[in-house]
């Protein structure tokens, strides 16, 4: 049964990618992955898909999501020319982003998000 | 000589990572601070060049794994309902921290690597470098950079972020958790989300749906950004 329900669940995120897919060729510019989220996102709001009819599927794809960009990863082998001569670009771009975006949600959180009432949280979800 | 003609077959490739991903995660089960990513991808690359095989051979097959990705992004509105629901007063609140966070991280990208002299494609895979990879390589694309350069960038900000992101919050004094939780699930996508489940559920649920609305306001805002340069 759990194997049927993962199979379910699993074509179910598919049609949502492939309709995504399918807007974005049509002319949308957000790429299909996002607009299957978003899609996917509003039919959950819902109720035309029920949580835990995709829970164990989504959570099988996004525990083990560092498998699906291996195959990218990989194409870093033949990169190494471009890396190494942006190597001071790229890694000073990521410092100073990284810490500007820390900084500014965090300082801007800190100010707007205390105004509301704290609220419990039974459970989390980490996903790569 | 017939060994390489085996592996030359798509399925060979699957199967190799299929492989090359078990040996990783077993290697992280018992070494923790060995990245998986990286445990998965050096044996492969290794193999290859040494039958001297090029990249696009082995890519027949891993092409099939990389459209998976696809799938995996609708899966991230999983965590996003079910955490949403949790923290629904915080939401709109929370959702104008995460866009500010998310145009700061793309506009500092890029014009940090622009004004180091980079070509735009190098610049273009800068911008997406902080939301999770799939939309990251998604974004990419969109915006003709080079999705490898951006995978790389997009671990490096979540293995830098879930390690000196919070002490740098510290520093700066940041001491609220729900922000604590915005600010690493903005900038450092699910690896930094994973990092909080260790220490407060609160702060990784706020993190983890962070992780997604960052996701999907980046590649609102690569729309945007491509528009203006065309």
């Amino acid at each position: 049964m759990r194997l049927i329900e993962s199979i379910l669940g699993f074509s179910i995120l598919v049609a949502f990618f492939l309709l995504g897919a399918f807007l974005h060729k049509v002319g949308l510019p957000i790429p299909g992955g996002v607009l299957g989220l978003i899609l996917f996102y509003l039919a959950l709001s819902c109720g035309v898909v029920k949580l835990k009819w995709v829970e164990r599927a989504a959570g099988i794809m996004l525990r083990h999501m560092v498998l699906l960009f291996v195959p990218l990863t990989v194409g870093l082998m033949e990169m190494g020319p471009v890396l190494s001569r942006q190597a001071l670009a790229i890694t000073a771009s990521l410092l100073v982003s990284l810490a500007a975006v820390l900084l500014t949600t965090g300082l801007l959180g800190q100010r707007l998000l205390p105004a509301m009432r704290h609220e419990e949280a039974p459970s989390a979800e980490a996903s790569r | 000589m017939s060994l390489t003609l085996i592996l030359r077959h798509p399925a060979a490739s699957i199967a190799l990572t299929l492989l090359a991903y078990a040996l990783a995660v077993v290697l992280h089960r018992r070494w923790r601070w060995v990245p998986p990513i990286v445990a998965a991808c050096l044996p492969i690359v290794a193999l290859l060049l040494l039958i001297r095989e090029p990249y696009a051979t082995y890519n027949l097959g891993g092409n099939t794994l990389t459209w998976l990705l696809g799938p995996a992004t609708v899966g991230l509105a999983v965590p996003m309902f079910r955490n949403g629901k949790l923290l629904r007063r915080s939401l709109p609140m929370l959702a104008v921290v995460v866009l500010a966070g998310s145009v700061v991280g793309m506009v500092t990208a890029g014009v940090t690597a622009w004004l180091l002299g980079a070509p735009l494609p190098v610049v273009m895979s800068a911008v997406p470098k902080s939301v999770t990879t799939p939309i990251a390589i998604e974004v990419s694309r969109e915006l003709n950079g080079i999705p490898q350069i951006t995978i790389a960038m997009v671990i490096l900000a979540g293995v830098l972020g879930a390690s000196f992101g919070r002490p740098l919050l510290r520093l700066a004094g940041v001491r609220d958790y729900r922000a604590i939780g915005a600010a690493i699930g903005t900038a450092s996508h699910g690896v930094g989300t994973a990092s909080l489940l260790r220490r407060s559920e609160l702060q990784a649920t706020v993190s983890s749906w962070a992780m997604a609305a960052a996701g999907v306001f980046t590649s609102l805002l690569a729309v945007l950004l491509k528009l203006c340069l065309r």
